[in-house]
């Protein structure tokens, strides 16, 4: 594709540097959840993080955006250390985590007001971005009268709309059906080619990392490791069915069925798994 | 809402109404109850347009409504914050929730004692115990709303800028307790207005418990009756204004 990314575009590159968690309480044994992992992501780089569940993606994603302390090691945005939650660090969640209290508008403009944005400059920021993903009339309504796919396009124009630096994705299609997955994948591909932030996707689905990343990060069973890093040399827009990207595919797959297999404690038992 | 919506919620209360009268005259005719212990309910419908026309009994019930309406504005604003701090921080829930599981089950009417002890008989001291009888259906809801507060929500919340403790609280805490806390208000308002009774015990001129209080003082059954038919009807119009409130509130579903 061609589009070239706008000149001036906020962006900005990711320094894991040793980062380990391990979660302690008094209640129960300490959890290593993350084991001490390095991973340099320049700025603009669409990294998908595949792994088994538990692995400790989600904790990832949480000290990146310093929703959680890490045990050890630190992250750098930029120069700049993560130490707290940053509109600079945008997140979509899981289950959308919109204002149900707010319409749709001032969902998209809520982190807008929070910069300090004024209300005419809001409104319209908040509807350039909903229109990026085809909501733009839909603006007055309710967010309980949205469904699924919906809310999470309402959640990824609010993301764009402060224009962070980076954007962390929590398996933000994971609740949603195939084809409606589809389609966002290639919305969300669509926004990304024209303002290159840099990405971290958490996703279960093999086939959406290759289609989306430029890089494939795969995950060990926990306390997570690296196992694969894996650069996606393809053009876009992807074909599902060509043949190097099944072998992309294949090669992730391989990885992932083996700590699959320690996930589910069947080591030796020759059986791999799909999903 | 529309008009046959109206008439279809009004109509129970109606059927209700009618019902109790019929039994209220059957018992009063079979049983001969005396006039000054059971007065039929045409003898106390006068007594209630006689009060309503020489305007005694709204100055009963601006009376009372006065002392409830000051009341629970003054549970709301203790009751508010510090239901939001308990609910939102674990260290203060720690040492004020078993304090508040002390006072909890003490009834309003405990405090008439010391209510008159430390406010004398004026209005504050019926004001005091309205005000306990308010307090913690107001402080319960509000903790139980913070707490039942989306952690996602704060987390989104966090990363959209609020990056201050009170720019969270009053940009997603406040606002996705805000039904919870709604319907703490209600309730609170209700409990206020049944303890009325009791804070007009303390030695009251006015209002619909002195009503009471006084009708009974003088073998005056019918001016119980009207009193405590007051009550009830406007404990009803003061729950539908606050459950149109509550509505409004209520973007959950
Ligand atoms: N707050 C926590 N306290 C204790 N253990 C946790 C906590 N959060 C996550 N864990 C544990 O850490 C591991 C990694 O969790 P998570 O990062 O959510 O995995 P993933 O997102 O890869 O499925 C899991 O075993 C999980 O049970
Ligand atoms: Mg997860």
């Amino acid at each position: 594709m061609s589009n070239a990314p706008e000149a001036d575009l906020n962006t900005k590159s990711i320094s894991i540097r040793n980062i380990g968690v391990t979660f302690k309480s008094e209640a129960s044994d300490a959890v290593e959840a993350l084991c001490p992992i390095d991973l340099e992501i320049p700025a603009g780089e669409f990294v998908a993080l595949v792994g088994p569940s538990g692995c400790g993606k989600s904790t990832l994603l949480n000290v990146l955006a310093g929703f959680i302390p890490p045990s050890v090691g630190t992250a750098l945005v930029g120069d700049d250390k993560i130490s707290k939650p940053d509109i600079d660090h945008g997140m979509v969640f899981q289950d959308y985590a919109l204002f149900p209290w707010l319409n749709v508008l001032d969902n998209v403009a809520f982190g807008l007001e929070r910069q300090g944005v004024g209300r005419d400059e809001r409104e319209a920021r908040a509807l350039e971005n909903l229109d990026l993903v085809g909501l733009k009339d839909f603006a007055g309504k309710r967010v309980h009268e949205l469904s699924g796919g919906m809310k999470q396009r309402v959640a990824i124009a609010r993301v764009f709309a402060t224009d962070p630096s980076i954007i962390l994705m929590d398996e933000p299609f994971g609740a949603l059906d195939a084809l409606t997955r589809r389609f966002l994948q290639h919305q969300l591909l669509a926004i990304w080619q024209r303002n290159r932030k840099t990405v971290v996707f958490v996703t279960h689905s093999v086939q959406e990392a290759v289609y989306l990343a430029s890089r494939a990060i795969v995950m060990t069973a926990r306390p997570g490791r690296i196992k694969l890093d894996q650069k996606i040399e393809l053009a876009h827009p992807r074909d599902f069915s060509a043949a190097d990207f099944r072998a992309y595919e294949k090669l992730i797959y391989d990885q992932l069925d083996e700590e699959l297999a320690k996930t589910f404690n069947l080591e030796g038992s020759g059986g791999t798994f799909r999903d | 809402m529309t008009r046959a919506k109206t008439a279809a919620q009004i109509l129970p209360y109606i059927y209700a109404a009618g019902a109790i009268i019929i039994v209220w005259q059957a018992v009063v005719t079979f049983t001969n109850a005396h006039v000054a212990l059971l007065p039929p309910p045409l003898l106390t419908a006068k007594t209630f347009i006689d009060l309503a026309i020489s305007g005694q009994l709204f100055i009963h019930i601006g009376a009372s409504l006065g002392r409830v309406v000051s009341a629970w504005i003054l549970s709301v604003l203790v009751a508010v914050p510090l239901g939001l701090a308990i609910g939102r921080w674990r260290r203060v829930e720690k040492i004020v929730d078993p304090v508040i599981e002390l006072f909890r089950p003490i009834s309003p009417l405990a405090w008439i004692p010391l209510a008159i002890l430390w406010f004398g008989i004026g209005e504050s001291g019926k004001i005091f115990i309205i005000f306990i009888a308010t307090f913690f259906p107001i402080l319960l809801n509000t903790v139980a709303g913070v707490k039942g507060v989306d952690p996602v929500l704060i987390r989104a919340g966090q990363v959209l800028g609020c990056d201050t403790d009170r720019a969270l609280f009053t940009k997603v805490i406040l606002p996705a307790a805000m039904p919870t806390i709604v319907v703490g208000l209600r309730i609170s308002f209700g409990t206020g207005w049944a303890a009325i009774i009791a804070a007009e015990l303390v030695a009251a001129r006015v209002g619909l418990g002195y009503l009471i209080a006084d009708g009974m003082e003088i073998l005056r059954s019918d001016l119980v009756l009207v009193g405590m038919i007051t009550i009830g009807i406007l404990g009803v119009l003061i729950d539908a204004a606050f459950r149109i409130l509550n509505n409004r509130f209520a973007w959950g579903s």
